[in-house]
């Protein structure tokens, strides 16, 4: 049997974001699926919602993505936003200093999971939503989704719908972070078109791995 | 009033706190409101069936929250429950020792929460300390949240208040100390969340709402805030 990988992990609800110290690979698994390979890894440091014991040491989410971000993006002041499965957070980053943080932490309803959940039960291919759907107010994921199917029965396209409930979960997350001109995204939605695209600003993906990176930076400083 | 009644043999809940053996049945009010008040109204069903209420004292003025006056105007108009509407306008502060001392956060909590029917424990010594940081807002329902912080944290808010014998004291309910960094922390659904909500931004704190139990996010949430402002990993 052979030993153990040394990895970092993010283990967020939906996905296992890993990095393998040995040959400085990444990988993504359903977080469901990893955790019963456990037994294969040596966690030497983690953060994200699950595995909150036996880890290794533990990062909290909002410094690993500060880190990770500023490990990524050369600017001075600039805004971050991870959107992951059940919740939204950002940091607000000034004079490459945290200035600003937040985390919505009640509503899981309007996060990843439900997109990803819609898209799949409308069997829709993100880059085929309309760009122009108008917004529907999502005051909170659940209410969103009721106006969502109103409007499919009054009518209007699956498509149409989902588009407009994307457009009402980005404008929920542009009020979060304060409207910046400009915003980089964290997380597994980085890779759909259509929510990148229902951003009303200047929006950069920065792919699944920005906690990872700020887990390497923070591990390899030893400030752990 | 109260004093005659204890006299006389009568006990007195805070119906604010959780009460032995009667967890909180959650039909009497809509899912989405305040779980304090859905505590109080659930206490108060759950000590009449028992034969066990011969009144209760609603407090309903600008001391509190506007949902305890619609509830109590709910419980006059539609059952038999004696309620007694009271306010208390009180405006001479005694003093918010406790709010300030180096005491743990739950600690502080406690003491003040019981010092509405109970006097500070004898030999209590409040030395007050520098404020690490604050929180403000009322006693939450999930104590656990208090245990995250630092004990040279400063309680604002109606907490304050609430020790300073002066619930409708709007002005301290609004004061704290700036640059001090600030957990404003609010129930759920509750009105006073749009002062939360607007003294975080006013004063660049952090506005936390909780639902009942802490979640991981929140507690995560928390500790970021303690982390990035100063460097507090916890009581580890």
């Amino acid at each position: 049997m052979s030993a153990p990988s040394p990895i970092l992990l993010d283990c967020g609800t939906g996905y296992a974001k890993i990095f393998n110290l040995e040959d400085s690979t990444r990988a993504i698994v359903p977080a469901r699926r990893f955790i019963k390979t456990l037994s294969e890894y040596d966690i030497k440091a983690s953060t994200g919602h699950n595995l909150s014991s036996g880890a290794g040491a533990r990062v909290n989410e909002l410094v690993a993505l500060a880190e990770g971000a500023l490990s990524m993006v050369d600017e001075p002041d600039f805004t971050v936003l991870d959107f992951g499965a059940r919740d939204v957070k950002y940091v607000q980053i000034r004079s490459r200093r945290v200035a600003g943080m937040d985390w919505n932490t009640e509503c899981g309803a309007f996060a990843g999971q439900v997109v990803e959940l819609l898209t799949r039960y409308f069997d829709v291919e993100p880059e085929n939503l309309p760009a122009d759907a108008p917004r529907i107010p999502v005051v909170c994921g659940v209410l969103g989704m009721t106006s969502m199917f109103d409007m499919i029965s009054n009518g209007k396209s699956h498509e149409e719908a989902l588009a407009g409930f994307l457009r009402g979960v980005a404008f929920n997350c542009e009020t979060l972070v304060g409207r910046p001109d400009r915003l980089y995204l964290s997380g597994g939605l980085c890779d759909n078109k259509a929510f990148v695209s229902a951003f009303t600003r200047e929006t950069i993906p920065l792919g699944r791995f920005v906690l990872i990176e700020g887990l390497r930076k923070i591990y390899s400083e030893n400030n752990i | 009033m109260m004093q005659e009644r204890v006299e006389n043999g009568a006990l007195i809940f805070d119906l604010d706190e959780p009460l032995a053996d009667r967890p909180v049945k959650d039909i009497y009010l809509p899912n989405a409101y305040c779980s304090i008040l859905k505590r109080v109204v659930s206490n108060i069903f759950s000590l009449r069936e028992d034969g066990g209420l011969d009144l209760v004292l609603a407090t309903v003025g600008k001391c509190k929250c506007d949902g305890m006056r619609n509830i109590a105007s709910w419980l006059e108009r539609t059952t038999d429950i004696p309620i007694l509407k009271v306010e208390n306008d009180n405006m001479n502060g005694v003093g918010f020792p406790i709010s300030r001392s180096g005491l743990p956060l739950l600690k502080k909590m406690e003491l003040i929460v019981n010092s509405v029917f109970a006097p500070l424990p004898e030999g209590l010594t409040l030395e007050e300390c520098a404020p690490k940081c604050g929180f403000w807002g009322v006693p939450p329902y999930d104590f656990a949240i208090l245990e995250l912080f630092p004990d040279e944290t400063h309680i604002f808010g109606w907490t304050r208040c609430m020790e300073n014998k002066t619930p409708a004291d709007i002005e301290m309910e609004c004061d704290v100390d700036t640059g001090v960094p600030t957990v404003f922390f609010t129930q759920s659904f509750c009105q006073k969340s749009a002062f939360a909500y607007n003294l975080a931004r006013e004063h660049g704190g952090l506005y936390v709402e909780v639902d009942k139990m802490m979640s991981h996010s929140t507690r995560a949430k928390i500790e970021a805030f303690l982390e990035f402002n100063l460097g507090w990993r916890g009581k580890r």
